[in-house]
């Protein structure tokens, strides 16, 4: 009898830690997936202990699949959600709700040794569209333009169209990289490479930012850049527990200073 | 032996018998054991035929939603609009040409000027990347509030100092400079601040060097400057009327596809009500449902609106046909060096085609028709004979596959091309030179490969045989070789080196048994004849063995054509049919795969969109050509079995 008590004892103890010990699922874009949202959960981890997080990051659209399909706590997106992918959502009675979590200022990035450092918004439109063909075009040495774009699930490839190519198609030259990492490998070991990352790979080795209309991505200028754009976290339902305390992080001044840290501008920092 | 033992044995004999006579729930057990295995045997068969009809159930209703979205595109006028905005966008392309000969023609003037220009700026950036830390901590001080004290700032300032003096001695300085210019610069770059907001007085120098040079320059290719500009500018007009009319149609598109959407989302909340079991949640679920409806759109009046506008369409082109003209009119025949010439010849070639194309639109305008049914004839042809393949678009997608099956298809002949030399020998070699302990060696070996797993050599040939291919294609003396020097790491030819790796094993294993099966008749009879051992391997083995041989080839074709991984990466996934006019350095463009396009985006799309659709019907056939190789490669073994018997 006592051996069963004690044995019956352990196993509550046991389920109760590992309801203690909450995962947080965290899904989508990956602009915020792959830099960002891990320092702040790593550093919310430090914090509050007890938690886990699982996060992956393919491109914004998969966010909202996750979330309607209650595979995820949270989806990160780099642009707003969509009417059918709401709709999608409220289908499977999640209702979802969206918290601005910091901006993002998307860079146009060239190989370090490329003379032209300064394009007008018509030539980038033009370029990435594949109007222009060679860097002789537009005053660089001559050479074919290898263009490199995110890939169509990225919230990166809608947002750069319509921002800066007046919703045009991209050219069809252009090659479509599976993250930001993959268009600075490409970009810096090809002289004639052109391509776009978040603010945050701006300084990444053997690439330099191409600053539009003369102007670069500064964080103290936020909206003055052409190409700035705010980011997003997703929840099924108001937060609660673990979910809202990990919000609440990443939106107080300690996870303001993560996401300066990370390249990305903070809320405050935007008044 | 005792022959009292005898009698014995037929009891052992009966009491086996007995014992395999017993039944369960009522079958004979070898019965069961034989249906065991056929039902093992038949998982395989059933499994396949799943596959199928998962595949076929999930892809056939592509055709209808394509044909349904095809119909939208012509009823909101997005197709009245390509119409003329598809054969305009060729004017980029002359316009691009054009562009690329001025400055070719203007090269020989300003060459020099601009090297010099971009080689000092870059030594500028490398001298203050080298400075850097000094540099921002000094930036850093005297953006600080209140400011430092004066000591501090200048203790900054000197270590900037050091810093940019030993970046500047340290940099390298190319021979466009002279000697008194090298150290003129050096001086200047030593003295690099933030606090000095100016270029240094060197760079700003050679910045008005370059600026003379390039005003001579065009002054004196004036008349083709002009021109270019005049042709560049032609469309403007035209652009602006069709933007419009884009526009206008994108919006009655916009607001057919909402009122679809609205309805889609009434119909999934109320099923989303019908099996929710909270009442609270079912009343607010329906009450939605019913706020759901949307305005039925009235295409007819939107489109009539378009096509009123035919007439001034027309005349627009005309203007624009005509300034084009006059301005091709205008360009020099002279225009200084080859290359410029060259592209100068391109442009006024391709113009007469683009001219054409655009006085083919002008009446394609007239005879176009918004309440033309959409045939599925066109919706077929649309998919498996159409060059583009764009997606999650704002214009409009199409799914056409000839640019991913061209891709898969280079790749996979690269493979094999390099592939099948290599295997078909070692295979020969292991076969009939090698001594056993080879044979030990050699054939374990290349089996392992299989078990390296795809992903790995993707990575693999990311970071290493990108790099090797690109660097092997700048040594000098190679330059005859089509397509060098390669500008993209990421190719076909990559793709399918590596492809061409993981196809060995099956081509080699698959060759090596075929020449183990060539009868030893055949190989005695050779020899008895006095034939030498190379002889006897490649008049009568090879020959022998050859449909083993060209099945394994088939089916490592098979192997390599479904392969995802590696080409995902490695391929460079650019939607474009290669531009074969490049010959054989084809081979050094990027492509994007069937298998890649399903692996890159069926994560991201919607269940039961058209896209998710195409993707499957991408899939189907994926699956169709592989059965095919597979088939091929039996027939061929086939008829190896039967000439051997």
């Amino acid at each position: 009898m006592k051996h069963t008590i004690l044995a019956l004892t352990l196993v509550i103890a046991s389920t109760a830690t590992a309801l203690a010990q909450s995962t947080l699922r965290i899904r989508g874009s990956d602009t915020l997936g792959a830099k960002l949202v891990p320092a702040l959960a790593e550093a919310f981890k430090k914090q509050a202990g007890k938690v886990s997080f699982d996060i992956a990051a393919e491109g914004s659209s998969t966010a909202f699949t996750n979330l309607a399909a209650g595979t995820a706590e949270i989806g990160m997106s780099s642009r707003k959600i969509k009417a059918d992918e709401r709709t999608l959502c409220r289908s499977k009675s999640i209702t979802v709700n969206e918290i601005e979590i910091a901006w993002d200022m998307i860079t146009v990035v060239a190989h370090k040794n490329n003379p032209v450092s300064d394009l007008t918004k018509k030539q980038v439109m033009q370029i990435f569209a594949g109007d222009i063909k060679d860097w002789s075009e537009i005053g660089g040495a001559p050479g074919p333009i290898s263009v490199y774009t995110r890939n169509t699930s990225s919230g990166t490839y809608k947002d750069f169209m319509g921002m800066a190519m007046k919703g045009r198609e991209y050219g069809s030259n252009s090659q479509k990289m599976a993250g930001n990492e993959q268009i600075v490998a490409e970009v810096s070991s090809n002289t004639n490479g052109i391509g776009y990352v978040g603010y945050a790979y701006a300084g990444s080795k053997g690439i330099k930012v191409v600053s539009i209309d003369g102007s670069a991505p500064n964080p103290a200028a936020v909206k003055k850049y052409v190409l700035a754009r705010p980011t997003f976290l997703y929840t099924s339902g108001e937060p609660t527990g673990t979910i809202k305390e990990f919000i609440d992080f990443c939106r107080s001044p300690a996870g303001d200073a993560i996401i300066a840290k990370a390249g990305f501008v903070s809320l405050s920092q935007m008044k | 032996m005792d022959s009292s033992d005898l009698p014995r044995r037929p009891e052992l004999r009966n009491l086996i018998i007995r014992n395999r006579k017993r039944t369960i729930l009522g079958f004979d057990p070898q019965q069961i054991i034989k249906y065991f295995f056929g039902a093992n045997a038949s998982t395989a068969v059933i499994v396949l035929v799943l596959i199928m009809i998962f595949l076929v159930r999930e892809g056939v209703d592509f055709l209808p939603t394509n044909r349904h979205e095809l119909q939208t595109y012509r009823q909101a006028g997005l197709e009245f609009c390509d119409l003329v905005d598809r054969p305009l966008r060729e004017h980029q392309t002359l316009s691009s040409s054009l562009r690329q000969c001025v400055s070719a023609a203007l090269e020989p003037i300003v060459k020099d000027a601009r090297e010099r220009r971009n080689a000092a700026f870059l030594l500028k950036t490398q001298a203050e990347e080298k400075a850097a830390r000094q540099r921002e901590a000094l930036e850093n001080a005297l953006e600080r509030e209140p400011p430092p004290a004066e000591d501090q700032l200048a203790a900054l300032r000197k270590d900037l100092q050091t810093a940019a003096a030993a970046a500047s001695q340290a940099l390298i300085y190319p021979s466009l400079f002279t000697a008194e210019e090298t150290a003129l610069f050096k001086a200047q770059l030593a003295a690099l601040s933030p606090e000095l907001t100016d270029l240094p007085p060197f760079i700003q120098a050679l910045s008005a060097e370059f600026m003379t040079q390039d005003r001579a320059a065009r002054e004196k290719y004036a008349d083709l400057v002009t021109a270019q500009e005049e042709f560049d500018e032609a469309p403007d007009d035209l652009h602006e009327l069709v933007d419009e009319l884009k526009e206008q149609a994108l919006g009655a598109k916009q607001s057919v596809e909402e009122s679809h959407a609205l309805a889609v989302n009434r119909q999934q909340l109320l099923e989303a009500a019908e099996t929710t079991a909270d009442p609270d949640e079912k009343a607010s679920l329906i009450k939605e449902a019913e706020a759901s409806v949307g305005e039925e759109v009235d295409l007819t009046a939107l489109t009539k609106e378009l096509t009123a506008r035919t007439g001034e369409l027309q005349t627009q082109i005309a203007a624009y046909v005509e300034s084009a003209e006059k301005a091709a009119a205008s360009l020099p025949d002279d225009v200084g060096t080859p290359d410029a010439a060259a592209l100068l010849q391109k442009a006024k070639k391709g113009l007469p085609a683009h001219v054409q194309d655009m006085r083919e639109a002008a009446t394609a305008l007239e005879s176009w028709r918004v309440d033309k049914p959409v045939s599925m004839l066109r919706v077929i042809g649309a998919f498996f004979f159409g060059t583009e393949w764009i997606t999650n678009s704002s214009w409009q997608d199409f799914f056409g596959f000839v640019p991913l099956l061209t891709g898969s298809v280079v790749i996979a002949l690269i493979a094999v091309f390099i592939a099948t030399p290599i295997s078909v020998i070692a295979a020969i070699y292991t076969n009939q030179f090698a001594t056993d302990r080879e044979k030990e060696l050699i054939k374990p070996v290349i089996e392992f490969i299989q078990a390296i797993p795809s992903v790995v050599l993707g990575f693999i040939g990311i970071s290493l045989v990108g790099d090797l291919i690109k660097e092997f294609s700048e040594v000098s003396w190679l330059q005859w070789i089509p397509g060098f020097p390669i500008q993209e790491r990421l190719n076909m030819f990559n793709a399918g080196c590596l492809l061409a790796f993981m196809a060995v094993p099956t081509m080699f294993s698959l060759s090596e048994d075929a020449l183990n099966n060539v009868p030893r008749g055949y190989i005695d009879a050779s020899d008895a004849l006095g034939a030498t051992k190379l002889q006897t391997v490649f008049r009568v083995i090879v020959p022998a063995g050859i449909s083993g041989i060209l099945s394994a080839v088939l089916l490592g074709l098979g192997r390599v054509i479904g392969e995802t991984m590696v080409v995902l990466l490695v391929a460079g996934n650019r939607i474009a049919i290669p531009d074969f006019s490049a010959g054989p350095g084809v081979v050094f463009q990027p492509a994007h795969t069937l298998t890649g396009i399903i692996a890159q985006e069926l994560g991201e799309v919607s269940r039961g969109s058209s896209h998710w659709q195409a993707l499957f019907m991408v899939g189907i056939v994926l699956f169709t050509i592989s059965l095919l190789v597979n088939w091929c490669a039996r027939a061929v073994a086939r008829r190896f079995e039967s000439q051997k018997a």
